[in-house]
């Protein structure tokens, strides 16, 4: 029945996409994220699903859409360096089948990113891709976040759909995901005109949210809890009324920690003490390896080029009874360690050409966000009211992101690289539609940025 | 239980989103007219007549007879 109704769904996309081209590319988006054909074990796993798609979305675009606007910006340039790159560091990789395997599904992730901003041309399409990506995900996290609230859960164990630790489907993947679209969740409960804001939208859209939060509790994965302060902290930055939702926040915080299951308690205390811990431990040593790895092969080693890294430690135990404390002090050798780090996971594959493309791929996307919001944030007008608050969510949804990516190697995250695409995607629009009406004007400095802000009709 | 019901949930509204994208013709190109809206309750009832609607785009920018311009 779960196949049925699964292969009934990706048909009805593909002929929908029959009438709109475009949505042959929100078709690729959902399978990329839910991942049908994992969960699936009928028609749609023995095809390939995600190629048939992409190939729809591509020849869609090619052949039958609209290219009128469509504009190649030099972000996407940035991610077909970074996919030469990252081929030529594949054909002289230390473990070639290892690093072939990656390649595999990170160059479909990167092309995918270069191509997606060629199809948002119009701002519903941005909201589109943006509200099928939160919508598809929800999927994972809605089950994870049900399955969280009635007492499952647990550090490696919490079961979404199937067994399963590739994509989305890894704890702390999900964790940081969950966390990272809570702002593009928030934008569209606001701004969305396809699911226009009422009762019935913010209902769904609180609802996510916690279930978003409730995601790093039942994964276990410290890394949510990290992305979610920083997250926080980032959202007074922009919020309008402050002091309300710092009280707020810090309430729902102290009331939710009774709620909180022990092991996760117990799991999060690892934080602050992460000298006892070994997972602290081989992040750090790991992360040592990977400096002096990079210092002696400084264009990287390739795909899974963690594959040879050993790591050396010591974890410190200090166990008190009554007045008491002992310090058991324990030796641990760990080999072919992951990076835990996809700052360390750029350095030791890509070395520091690769490092340096994928920082300046990160840093170039919050600065033009970041642009964007300055420059719109106080237009009203309906046509472009949306802009300031979507530039701010995809900032936020970045930022928490790579916070995130401080503790787990996910460099090449397709969703998160789907962000980026948004985000290139975005900038393109405006930069066509939203051109300043009056340009090289040298009047009085205070003139021409109210004319920078002045912003062409959408009509 | 729980997984039918988030799977359910998703897809329902993605396949909601779809079909109302399918009704909107500025997915692909903007500055186009938004698709007509169904009417509220109660305020979609026309009395045959009673109301001269225009028959086309050219009638409903033409001045009606004795209006300046006309």
């Amino acid at each position: 029945m779960l196949n049925l109704a699964f292969t009934g769904f990706f048909v009805a996309l593909l002929l929908a996409g029959l009438r709109r081209p475009f949505l042959w590319v929100l078709c690729y988006l959902y399978i990329d994220i839910v991942a049908p054909q994992i969960i699936s074990w009928g028609f749609l796993s023995v095809i390939p699903t995600s190629l048939i798609a992409f190939v729809a979305a591509f020849g869609g675009w090619l052949a039958l859409d609209g290219k009128e606007g469509t504009r190649f910006t030099w972000r996407q340039g940035v991610m077909l360096a970074l996919l030469a790159y990252c081929a030529m560091t594949t054909l002289r990789a230390d473990y070639p089948l290892p690093a072939l395997e990656k390649w595999g599904w990170v160059w479909k992730a990167l092309v995918f990113a270069i191509f997606l901003p060629l199809t948002l041309r119009t701002r519903l399409r941005i909201e589109a891709a943006a509200l099928v990506m939160v919508l598809a995900a929800s999927a994972l996290i809605i089950d994870g976040g049900i399955k969280t609230a009635l007492g499952g859960g647990g550090y490696g164990t919490l079961r979404i759909f199937v067994e399963n630790n590739t994509g989305l489907y890894e704890g702390s993947i999900l964790s940081c995901v969950a966390i990272a679209i809570i702002p593009i969740i928030l934008w569209l409960a606001r701004h969305s005109t396809i699911f226009p804001s009422d009762w019935r939208v913010w209902t769904f859209a609180v609802a996510l949210i916690f279930a978003c939060c409730l995601i790093p509790v039942g994964t276990q994965a410290r890394t949510g809890l990290v992305c979610l302060a920083a997250l926080c902290i980032l959202y007074l930055r922009t919020a309008r009324h402050r002091v309300l939702i710092l009280a707020g926040m810090t309430l729902a915080a102290f009331a939710a920690i009774p709620f909180l299951p022990q092991s996760f308690v117990a799991r999060m205390n690892t934080i602050e003490n992460h000298e006892a811990d070994q997972s602290a431990g081989t992040r750090l040593g790991v992360w040592k390896w990977t400096w002096d790895y990079a210092r002696e092969n400084p264009l990287g080693g390739g795909f899974e080029a963690y594959l040879s890294s050993r790591v050396e430690y010591d974890t410190v135990v200090r166990e008190t009874t009554g007045e008491l404390t002992t310090v058991r002090r324990e030796h641990v050798v760990e080999k072919g360690r992951a990076y835990h780090s996809s700052y360390f996971e750029m350095l030791g594959e890509q070395g520091y050409p690769g490092l340096f493309l994928w920082l300046l791929l990160q840093a170039s996307g919050l600065w033009q966000m970041e642009a964007l919001r300055r420059r719109y944030r106080t237009q009203s007008a309906p046509e472009v009211a949306w802009v300031a608050p979507l530039a701010n969510a995809l900032q936020l949804s970045q930022v928490s992101y790579l916070v995130g990516s401080l503790f787990v190697g996910i460099a090449f995250q397709p969703f998160i690289l789907m962000v980026i695409g948004l985000q290139c995607g975005l900038w393109s629009y405006l930069a066509r539609v939203g051109t300043p009406q009056v340009k090289g004007d040298r009047a009085k400095p205070r003139a021409r940025v109210e004319r920078k802000m002045k912003v062409r009709p959408l009509t | 239980m729980v997984d039918i019901f988030a799977l359910a949930l998703s897809h329902g509204l993605i396949a909601l989103a779809v079909w109302r994208l399918l009704q909107r013709p500025d997915l692909d190109r903007e500055g186009e007219p938004p698709a007509p809206r169904r009417a509220p309750r109660g305020q979609g009832m026309r009395v045959p007549g009673l109301v001269a609607e225009p028959q086309s785009e050219e009638d409903a920018h033409t001045p009606p007879p004795g209006a300046p311009g006309a």
